[in-house]
């Protein structure tokens, strides 16, 4: 039976989300500031956005959880999912595949959520 | 089984925070409950496990016969859906997961199903992490929790991995809503755990190019996991391309579980299994016998437009956009009750094996979106 008392977690892409997100004391800059940049393809180059993701947080705690939504978000047009303030340098890179999913319809799925208020579509 | 109480963490709110739980409250009001909780015994545990396991082959028996009989009628699926629903049975396209909810008598032993949510289970961060974390902040020693998610997950990925189409794993949900994302996210965790290459992409952003489903970069999805209701997705635009793809994406969960995540399937298991002690009598039609029922929608959600009637008079009711589909009617059980409210358990079958649960509670006994959740421990 899966009972357990010796359980020890571990959370790769979470921690490291918030990881990124958050401010660390250890990486001081400008005023304890962590930097923070960011890209949407491997092949393309980075921007920072330090200013979008301090704004209002002094790390951890809900600013945590809210910059791990953010980190998220659509940035529409197929250039995936970025702060939006990212340079569009920073999102397409050299990936052609990106070009070809314009031509991809989209927006065939979703409907029945974006009718509703609540705050989540499970059960 | 038990609530006990606790002097609260003045910092429970960001020491929830800090492990990426964001959705502790809920419009001012805490969904997560820190300064009291369920102790329950080994046995009470036992007992849930065991039905678990034992619900769940009936649940797959109850599919086996649905298809086999082509007993649809009553689950208002779109016809054009059953093909796949049947092809994606005949070849086993797999589960990871699925959450029955119980109505628990601890004093009598009796332990009831309310109903399977097989498709869309949401609470799987706060059953895993959450509440494990919970434990360990006030019960670090002499106390356990019925609560091995996490390893099953990562356990039941890495037994998918071989069956899974092509090199990614996709994960998808609906934008603009915290809960979901951070239980996909949880999710692509474990599948990461488990050497699976994962990429998000939310469910609107899903493209078509006109012989195959493609992520925002242009990748073809040959298998995504969605955290989103497949009556919804059948009714939308796109539900055409799900039985036309030539790729036959491997959707998770499958569409087989389309049978399961309706409550038309409590009549048939009542059919099937009458007067299982784990089973409240459902049906079809209002039976004339039953005084003490309650009436559900077949599709509806977090408790939405239920009625439940006492002596054949209705006593409770919640609102909702549900039951057009139409009803099923379950006898009424009795729900655990305590000063601080009604309480439901919600136990996960993950794989093949039950493997944890969660508490909710609330004020009147429907469970609903409002409904808080109670961590539990087990004291030796």
């Amino acid at each position: 039976m899966r009972k357990a008392a010796t359980k020890s977690i571990k959370l790769v892409l979470i921690t490291s989300v918030l990881a990124s997100c958050a401010p660390q004391k250890d990486q001081q800059y400008n005023e304890d500031k962590q930097r923070i940049f960011m890209r949407a393809d491997s092949t393309a180059a980075y921007t920072e956005v330090t200013d979008n993701y301090s704004q209002g947080h002094s790390g951890g705690g809900m600013g945590s959880a809210l910059l791990w939504f953010m980190a998220f978000r659509h940035l529409g047009g197929g250039f995936g999912y970025a702060n939006n303030s990212l340079h569009p340098q920073s999102v397409a890179g050299t990936n052609a595949a990106k070009a070809a999913a314009y031509q991809a319809q989209r927006g065939g799925f979703g409907r029945s959520a974006a009718s509703t208020t609540r705050s989540s579509y499970g059960s | 089984m038990q609530i006990k109480k606790l002097r609260i963490d003045p910092q429970w709110q960001s020491r929830l925070e800090s492990i990426g739980y964001g959705y502790h409250t809920m419009d001012g009001i805490p969904y997560w409950i820190d300064d009291y909780y369920y102790e329950i015994r080994n046995r009470d545990a036992d007992l849930i496990y065991n039905a678990t396991n034992e619900l769940w082959q009936m649940c797959l028996d109850a599919v086996e016969y649905i298809i086999k009989n082509k007993r649809y009628q009553h689950f208002h699926i779109p016809p054009f859906m059953v093909p796949h629903i049947e092809r994606t049975w005949n070849d086993d396209e797999p589960s990871i997961y699925g959450r029955f909810d119980f109505a628990y008598d601890s004093v009598h032993g009796k332990l009831k199903m309310l109903e399977f949510n097989a498709d869309t289970p949401t609470s799987l961060f706060e059953t895993s992490i959450v509440q494990w974390y919970w434990k360990n902040h006030y019960f670090p020693q002499l106390t356990d929790q019925f609560n091995g998610v996490h390893e099953q997950l990562i356990k039941s990925w890495t037994e998918l991995k071989p069956y899974l189409k092509g090199d990614i794993l996709h994960f998808s949900c609906a934008k603009e809503t915290l809960e979901d994302l951070t239980n996909v996210e949880y999710l692509r965790d474990t599948a990461l755990q488990a050497g699976i290459k994962t990429k998000l992409i939310y469910i609107d952003d899903i493209g078509w190019t006109g012989n195959s489903f493609v992520d925002i970069e242009g990748e073809p999805i040959l298998s995504i996991f969605k955290l989103y209701p497949w009556e919804w997705m059948t009714r939308e635009e796109f539900a055409v391309h799900i039985i036309n793809d030539p790729n036959q994406a491997q959707w998770i969960e499958p569409s087989w579980k389309m049978l399961l995540s309706n409550k038309a399937i409590l009549p048939i298991l009542w059919e099937l299994f009458p007067n299982h002690p784990h089973l409240l009598a459902a049906y079809v039609n209002e039976p004339a016998h039953l005084k003490h029922f309650v009436k559900k929608p077949i599709l509806s959600r977090e408790g939405a437009n239920i009625e439940m009637y006492y002596d054949k008079q209705m006593i409770y009711h919640t609102e909702g956009e549900y039951g057009e589909e139409g009803y099923i009617y379950q006898e009424l059980a009795n729900l655990h009750h305590e000063d601080t409210g009604f309480s439901i358990i919600g136990s996960w079958i993950i794989g093949q094996e039950a493997c944890g649960i969660s508490f909710r509670e609330s004020d009147m006994p429907i469970t609903t979106d409002q409904s808080r959740f109670i961590p539990h421990i087990i004291r030796h």
